[in-house]
């Protein structure tokens, strides 16, 4: 039994040889006594394949037999009316009516809420019966369910507490935000060892992931530092035991974005422009008579659709993975090489992404009593994307939104000439997206993650275990970006000649290196012990060093004139820059827990944790954070297990920990000059010197902030497991989060004062999921959802008095529940001129900007003015405080269908440049303010008014002032339900495949993000991505999420 | 199996270590001793020094802290073209004429302390340098120097300031919260640091990039004319307030000010007598040579080192400034998006005497009645008079407004900029700010001048076209061209020149009746003179007041003129800017002028409050606030 202590053990494998073990002892027991009759014979298997060691039991006898290493099974039955039951630890049991038939086979599913299922925890593994802290755990099959490049997207909406967000759909970017439960992005630990971030956790092949299990509440705190936001777990698959079976998987993809904001064309800019000059008090800005011509569209005056001269409506992405696992009793092997090319919707085809994966794990069994295991895996990836100016796809994306439509994308329609196009400050879009005119980026990752350990089960004594594990993981980032000049023209129709204007000059190259590696090393003593098989003891103390070095250097340089993407034949010695640094980061740890359990009762764990790290003094470098956590197991008690037959489980508990953050800025007791980042000045002309900055205050007391995380839950199992349903409700507090001083000392003071452990937060939510699952005839389906809502607030917070009491009220922070956002009630609609002189001002003696059509706002404090005291907490920042999905699979002979349904809510959108200002520096505007307030006679200032959903079309400087305030009419609520992810699969006979020597061949087709219920205005932005994206500004301009259609094939062989 | 345990030992022993192994260095920081023990260590603190200090230069924008969380001066990135001038009654800004009155504008009170704690390190640093006496002094004078820059630029925003000469101690109260001093006594404190400051600094002339006794001197000047200001004038705008009760505000009586104008006239004097300085060129032989050596100087201040006094210098393209990518035409824009930006108003214009009538304010006159002040757009029933070159209309104009004005139909790096604002076509229909156009004996004639918009740089209402008729020139280079980098102009900025010294005094005799108004009078005509004059005129208030807007325009100096003479608020007080419109009348082939409001522009009001800025933090810093705020 020294197995259940192994370090990242193999779960199924597990499983299986208990079974094995299990159904050995007690069929060699029940042969005995056997009648003869009819002989039955079959094979036992489930979506991957045989299952060696099924029971196979005639029910109501204690009559059985169990499948053999080909998954077949031999049996005598008494007669026609025999009903066999089918079982396999960690699957739902099936029931056949033997009838006339003499061959059965039978396909069993994987009971997804089995008790017996081994759940990883930090530093080991557990039944999920003995769990006492808030842990989900999915499968690979679960989360193969998706298809997409990143597995954040894999696992969206799949896991209770796991919020996940896309961000962008640009291909590579590995853009998702990976939240549990509100807390904040997790730390990522795969195959027990932390690894450095979450995009190298995103680019992990799903089919090497054996399972994900996530930490949620204190018990994540046992990976102590960072880990108070929570843990995810992966393991990775290891070799099976047996001949080598070979995977083949493959699929390919159809994308196009969900939505697309459609932008005015050429009559509906125009008139709209017309009306802006007229009210801008200007004449027209273009002649009736030439109007006329755009409306018949007459030869030179066709409308640009610069979307469609730009994006395809489609793009392509293809994943081929291939594998090989089998071994022996002394040797197992799992090799995996993986494959992803990822296209994109420019019409250049310049913006595109490949991925390889490798892995290899291996395990050995030394001698009886040493294990080894060694898991080499990496990962080489490159991304290339167009435009020199640094701007890159949302760079092309502004350029195809703002150009005008009466611009057109070749001068004088002469595919040689781009037209020199810059509306709106960006160029010619078709030119940015071309890399060989405009320049590149060029990203690529080279990544290796290594971890050896040799496990040694002590002889001398039993349940006592050492472990040594040495993990070394290096990654090496390089990015190279070309600035091409380039030439865009005007079409001189005088002269018949095309006039050029240079853009980006000069040319520039500019080169980064990044070379990172981690050093960890880990040693276990751990022993398991029963006692009078009742008490049930597990106890291990680890100690843990890591060492991190990044080394990073990068250069610039301009061209005189472009010649080479290469830094030595970029000739121009004036204008080079380099820089670079080295930094080293250490951290120690030594970890202990004991955990107890009296008879599958009463379960009880103590962990604890003392973490060093290098960048506090030594006073301060030191914490130790403890955990604790229990349950009880209220079924197993004689009085309900044996009255309430229909509650299978039924088990309340609770974990309260510590865990320290570690953060701010290293070094700070440390005084000193600071070499970079003071001012320069020209002592002498054309020799510039650097200056070097004044020393920030000496900070000794930094230390770690601390969490502190509460969780009360229940588990369910209701209907002999068909229903089961978990419950938590959780609370974390944080104290020390660093600030700088405001309060304590003046400003004249004039010292940039350091990071200080002041501020606290507290993070509180509830989060329910169930299962369901059941069948009918051979029809099996499961259903089961999640939710999870939590909310921030801030606890103590540093600030500065507040002028007034409604100035803290709006802005306090001390005790605040945030996530509220504040903004003007909007009541309509000015309908006439009086109704602009009856209303209150807005923005004070700016009124007379308003015109009918205007947005009005609700004067709640009655002053007569619109103006700050107006606001209202009246709806939800941008960050979503819900989220929630809903999963339903089912299958039926040899066929499967899975649905998932993602979503989230409390939460609001808003864009700010071209999407909701008219004429945004001059460029196109959304084809929606065409339905707009505006005079029935165009040009005629005194003709009647036409109404319509926005306001009157005017150029920057004569809107009023409070136009782009904030309100319900631009600030949206942006909850959403999607049908995220279809997919149909259909499994071929086996009596057919065997034939052509394959154990199993399945076709699937897919779709994800099929489609989305929300607000109108914001579907075709598509409410998941955000709103961020250039400058920092909400401009919308980011890669569009996609739709994805895919079809696939899956082969056994 | 012995192996493993001794393995295993090593690594539970090796690991838990003690705190050796988290011994390490950071890579980013030097000790005191390291840094001052080479003169290249002082220089490099002292370079973070000067670039701290409050310069008012390309770099000194109106949009401080507040609204975009950096400084109000070397922010050389975009910003958006809040240059100073806009601020005034020089220019408008084609795209934010708006940004003006906030009254956080210029916000320096955190960035000014955290400078001053710089200055207070270098002053507890000195004495324990290894450096000979002579090397001490001379650092003890340019902190001196920096000292009053600073309380300088405080004192113009706030009035009296916490005078702060220690670094405090966080941990002491009564080192920490040093209540303001009064106007005055903040005013006495710049003036004596410099004393300070010119005894100990060198007296070399050749180091215009660095201070001097000179520069301190020059410094004193401006420093002591703009006390007196406040002191004589502060009552113009009177407040109330408990700041004004303790005479943290204003509160100077007539005597300050007269001891004011004596500091003025003495350190002017000083420096004038030291006979060091004069005026680049001076005797042009005709107008359009004074035009061209006085714009030749302000696009490379290396010329005149006989008339700058302090620089700021530029070199490195990211490390500059971006003045000339948001001024230059959009004809001469090349691939760059933004320019156009500052467009002087006719009031400006107007300013410029001619030649002819030396000694007043020539106003453009465009109609037969020669009502000037009648801005309400164009009237058929007016006579309109009529030019064949638009040029005419400016013809016999000071040079200087040549040299610091890009006038319509004016040339520019070899092109000539058109700037027209309209058509009147032969049915007598005018379009003005418009699309329009019409063919005349097989010519088209349109609106804008030119076909397509970028063969023209104005009235199209873009933010790169000028909507007053007018576009900068003074600063600009004709050898630069656009790269797409911000702060990517490198030419140099002239803090202090003779000429403004010669202003100075002037305007102190002037002002005082102290000083001598004979010699006042000559440094007046020499300026004149340098710009083409050859008729001398008296010294009066007037004439010096004119001739200092003139000859410093768009140096920055404009927008603390008004504030100082408390003339701000009077001069925009319910007030709009206004553009001189070119049209082209196809009935007689003539360009005619149109006097009318800047379209879409705002009209402003300077709150009298704002002559003083609020103070930043002062719930904590237990300050009395200004009035107002």
């Amino acid at each position: 039994m020294n197995k259940y202590f192994l370090h990242l053990k193999k779960k199924k494998e597990l499983q299986k040889i208990l079974a094995l073990l299990f159904v050995l002892h007690f069929s060699f027991s029940v042969a005995i006594g056997q009648t003869q009759k009819n002989e039955i014979s079959g094979i036992v298997s489930d979506e991957s394949g045989p299952l060696i060691g099924a029971t196979v039991l005639v029910k109501g006898t204690t009559q059985g037999s169990i499948t053999d290493i080909n998954g077949s099974y031999h049996i005598f039955t008494p007669d026609k009316n025999t009903v066999l039951v089918y079982s396999f630890i960690g699957y739902r049991p099936n029931e056949e009516l033997v009838g006339d038939r003499t061959t059965i086979n039978v396909m069993l599913h994987a009971d997804i809420q089995s008790l017996d299922e081994v759940v990883v925890t930090g530093y080991g593994t557990s039944k999920r019966k003995n769990l006492t802290s808030a842990v989900a755990q999915i499968e690979n099959k679960e989360i193969n369910t998706t298809q997409a490049t990143s597995i954040a997207q894999k696992l969206s909406g799949k896991v209770a507490g796991l919020n996940i967000r896309q961000n962008t759909g640009e291909p590579g970017s590995y853009n998702n935000s990976i939240n549990i439960r509100g807390f904040g992005q997790p730390i990522f630990v795969i195959d027990g060892i932390v690894r450095n971030n979450a995009a190298d956790f995103q680019r992990l092949s799903s089919d090497d992931i054996e399972s994900i299990s996530v930490l949620k509440d204190a018990s994540a705190a046992i990976y102590g530092i960072n880990a108070s936001n929570g843990v995810v777990i992966v393991t990775t698959r290891q070799g099976e035991k047996g001949k080598v079976r070979f995977n083949y998987s493959n699929a390919f993809s159809m994308a196009s974005p969900t939505g697309v904001p459609k932008m005015a064309n050429a009559v509906e800019y125009l008139e709209m422009r017309n009306d802006a000059n007229l009210f801008g008090g200007l004449g027209p800005y273009i002649e009736e008579s030439e109007l006329d011509k755009w409306r018949q569209g007459v030869a030179g005056y066709e409308s640009t659709d610069w979307n469609d001269a730009t994006f395809l409506n489609n793009s392509f992405r293809q994943e081929h993975n291939i594998s090989a696992s089998g071994g022996t009793e002394k040797a197992t092997y799992h090799i995996n090489l993986g494959y992803v090319d990822d296209g994109s919707i420019l019409r250049s085809e310049d913006l595109n992404y490949n991925r390889f994966n490798l892995r290899s794990n291996l395990t050995a069994k030394l001698t009886d009593n040493f294990t080894t295991h060694l898991r080499v895996s990496g990962f080489t990836d490159t991304k290339e994307t167009p435009t020199g100016n640094g701007l890159q796809f949302p760079g092309v994306w502004q350029g195809a939104v703002a150009s005008l439509p009466i611009h057109s994308v070749y001068a004088n329609d002469n595919p040689k000439y781009l037209n020199r196009v810059m509306d709106g400050y960006t160029q010619n879009p078709v030119a940015l997206a071309q890399k060989d005119l405009t320049g590149y980026g060029l990203y690529t990752n080279q990544i290796i993650q290594t971890s050896f350990d040799l496990v040694y089960d002590a002889p001398f004594l039993e349940g006592l275990q050492f472990i040594a594990l040495g993990a070394y993981d290096q990654s090496h980032n390089q990015s190279k970006n070309i600035q091409k000049d380039f030439n865009l023209y005007d079409y001189d129709a005088e002269n018949d000649s095309y006039i050029p204007t240079r853009f980006s000059f000069p040319p520039r190259i500019s080169s980064y290196s990044n070379y990172d590696y981690t050093l960890s090393f880990q040693g276990h003593i751990r022993y398991k012990k029963i006692f009078a098989e009742k008490h049930n003891l597990g106890a291990f103390l680890v100690i843990e060093n890591r060492e991190r070095k990044r080394t990073y250097m990068g250069l610039n340089k301009e061209y005189d004139f472009f010649a080479s993407d290469q830094i030595d034949y970029a000739a121009n010695n004036e204008f080079q820059t380099s820089y670079g640094n080295t930094v080293l980061e250490r951290f120690m740890s030594f970890i202990g827990r004991l955990n107890y359990h009296y008879m599958g009762k009463y379960l009880i764990e103590l962990t604890a944790r003392y973490d060093g790290s290098y960048r506090y003094s030594s006073n301060q470098r030191w914490g130790l954070f403890p955990v604790v956590s229990g349950g009880w197991r209220i079924s197993e008690e004689s009085f309900i297990k044996d009255n309430v037959p229909w509650l299978s489980n039924l088990k309340l508990r609770a974990s309260y920990g510590v865990s320290g953050q570690d953060a701010g800025d290293p070094f700070q007791f440390i005084p000193g000059y600071t070499l970079s980042g003071g001012g320069y000045w020209e002592f002498t002309d054309g020799i510039e010197t650097g200056g070097v900055k004044s020393p920030a205050i000496v900070n000794d007391n930094l230390t770690w902030m601390e969490s502190k995380t509460l969780d009360v839950g229940l588990d369910v199992g209701l209907f002999q497991h068909r229903l089961s349903l978990v419950a938590d409700v959780y609370n974390r507090d944080r104290t020390g989060l660093l600030a700088s001083r405001l309060v304590t000392l003046p400003n004249t003071f004039g010292g940039i004062m350091p990071q200080e452990n002041l501020n606290s937060d507290r993070v509180r939510g509830v989060e329910f999921s169930f299962v369901y699952q059941d069948k009918i005839g051979s029809f099996n389906y499961s259903i089961s959802g999640n939710v999870n809502y939590a909310r921030y607030m801030t606890v103590d917070w540093e600030e500065a008095e507040y002028a007034s009491s409604m100035d803290r009220y709006k802005r306090g922070m001390q005790d605040r529940l945030l996530g509220a956002y504040w903004m003007y009630q909007y009541t309509g609609q000015f309908q006439d001129e009086e109704d602009v002189l009856n209303s209150p001002l807005q923005g004070g003696t700016n009124h007379y900007k308003n015109l009918p059509g205007d947005f009005k706002y609700d004067d709640v404090n009655g002053n007569g003015i619109i103006d700050g005291g107006d606001i209202q907490p009246l709806t939800f920042d941008q960050d979503p405080k819900t989220y929630y999905g809903l999963t339903i699979a089912s299958s039926w002979k040899g066929f499967d269908l899975n649905i998932l349904f993602q979503g989230a809510a409390n939460f609001t959108a808003r864009y700010n440049n071209i999407y909701s200002t008219m004429f945004y520096l001059d460029a196109n505007l959304p084809a929606y303010f065409y339905d707009r307030w505006h005079k029935a006679d165009p040009g005629n200032l005194d003709s009647e008014w036409v109404s319509g959903e926005w306001p009157v079309s005017r150029l920057d400087k004569d809107i009023a002032p409070m136009m782009y305030s904030e309100s319900d009419k631009w600030h949206r609520n942006a909850s959403y339900l999607r049908l995220k992810n279809v997919e149909f699969g259909y499994t071929l006979p086996r009596l057919l495949t065997q034939k052509v020597g394959l154990k199993k061949v399945r076709l699937y087709v897919s779709a994800y993000n099929l489609y989305t219920w929300t607000d109108s205005f914001l579907k075709p932005f598509d409410p998941e991505s955000t709103t961020h994206s250039l400058w920092g500004e909400s401009t919308g301009f980011t890669y569009p999420i996609l739709s994805t259609y895919t079809i696939g094939l899956n082969v056994n062989f | 199996m012995k192996i493993f345990y001794i393995l295993f030992l090593i690594v539970f022993v090796g690991l838990s270590g003690c705190d050796d192994y988290f011994e390490i260095e950071p890579t980013n920081k030097i000790s005191a001793d390291a840094l001052f023990a080479s003169e290249e260590g002082v220089e490099a603190y002292m370079a973070n020094l000067y670039y701290q200090a409050p310069i008012e230069d390309f770099n000194w924008h109106s949009w401080g802290l507040v609204s975009w969380g950096v400084s109000t001066f070397n922010f050389r990135e975009n910003n958006a073209g809040s240059f100073p001038i806009i601020m005034t009654d020089e220019a408008v800004n084609s795209e934010y004429d708006n940004i003006a009155l906030d009254p956080w504008s210029f916000f320096w009170w955190d960035d000014g302390y955290r400078f001053n704690k710089d200055i207070n390190l270098l002053f507890d640093a000195i004495p324990g340098l290894s450096l000979d006496q002579e090397e001490k002094n001379k650092l003890y004078g340019e902190a001196s120097f920096f000292r009053a820059y600073t309380y300088f630029e405080l004192a113009k925003l706030y009035g009296g300031v916490p005078i702060i000469t220690e670094v405090g101690d966080p941990n002491d109260e009564s080192t920490l919260y040093i209540p303001r001093s009064t106007e005055k006594e903040t005013w006495d404190f710049v003036l004596a640091s410099l004393d300070t400051a010119i005894v100990y600094l060198g007296d070399d002339i050749a180091v215009n990039r660095r201070a001097s006794k000179w520069v301190a001197l020059a410094l004193k000047s401006r420093v002591a004319l703009h006390a007196a200001s406040v002191a004589k004038y502060w009552s113009r705008a009177p407040l109330s307030g408990e700041a004004v009760n303790n005479e943290l505000v204003g509160g100077m009586t007539e005597e300050d000010a007269q001891r004011y104008y004596e500091e003025c006239i003495s350190a002017s004097e000083q420096l004038i007598n030291s006979g060091l300085y004069s005026l680049y060129c001076p005797y042009p032989a005709n107008p359009d040579e004074a035009a061209e050596n006085y714009r030749q100087m302000f696009k490379d201040p290396a010329l005149a080192p006989e008339e700058v006094i302090f620089i700021r210098g530029y070199t490195l393209q990211e490390h500059g400034h971006a003045f000339q990518l948001w001024a230059e035409t959009n004809q001469t824009k090349e691939s760059w998006p933004f320019g156009g930006r500052f467009n002087p108003i006719i009031e400006l214009v107007d300013a410029y005497e001619t030649y002819s009538d030396p000694g007043h304010s020539a106003p453009v006159i465009t109609t037969a009645d020669g009502d000037y002040y009648n801005y309400n757009g164009y009237d058929p029933s007016r006579n309109y008079l009529e030019f064949d070159n638009p040029l005419d209309i400016f013809a016999d104009k000071d040079a200087r407004l040549k040299a610091s004005l890009i006038l319509p139909m004016s040339e520019w790096k070899g092109q000539q900029i058109i700037i027209q604002g309209g058509i009147i076509k032969t049915d007598g229909s005018l379009i003005i700010e418009g699309a329009g156009q019409e063919t005349v004996d097989g010519n088209t004639y349109y609106s804008f001048g030119a076909a397509t918009e970028n063969l023209h740089s104005g009235f199209l209402h873009a933010a790169t076209h000028t909507r007053s008729g007018f576009l900068v020139r003074k600063f600009l280079s004709e050898d630069f061209h656009p790269k797409a980098i911000w702060a990517s102009c490198t030419s140099d900025w002239i803090e202090i020149r003779y000429a403004e010294v010669l202003l100075n005094y002037m305007e102190a005799v002037a002002e005082s009746g102290q000083g001598d108004i004979v010699e006042a009078a000559n440094y007046l005509n020499a300026i004149r003179r340098r710009a083409g004059h050859t008729t001398d005129i008296a010294l009066t208030l007037e004439n010096v007041l004119r001739e200092r807007r003139v000859e410093l325009v768009f140096e920055n100096k404009r927008y603390w003129d008004l504030i100082r003479r408390r003339e701000h608020h009077t001069e925009f007080n319910n007030r709009d800017r206004h553009a001189l419109v070119p049209v082209f009348d196809l009935r007689a082939m003539k360009y005619i002028f149109v006097r009318q409001k800047v379209t879409g522009s705002s009209t402003w009001t300077f709150p009298e409050h704002n002559y003083y800025k609020p103070i930043g933090g002062n719930t904590v810093n237990r300050l009395i606030q200004n009035p107002q705020y």
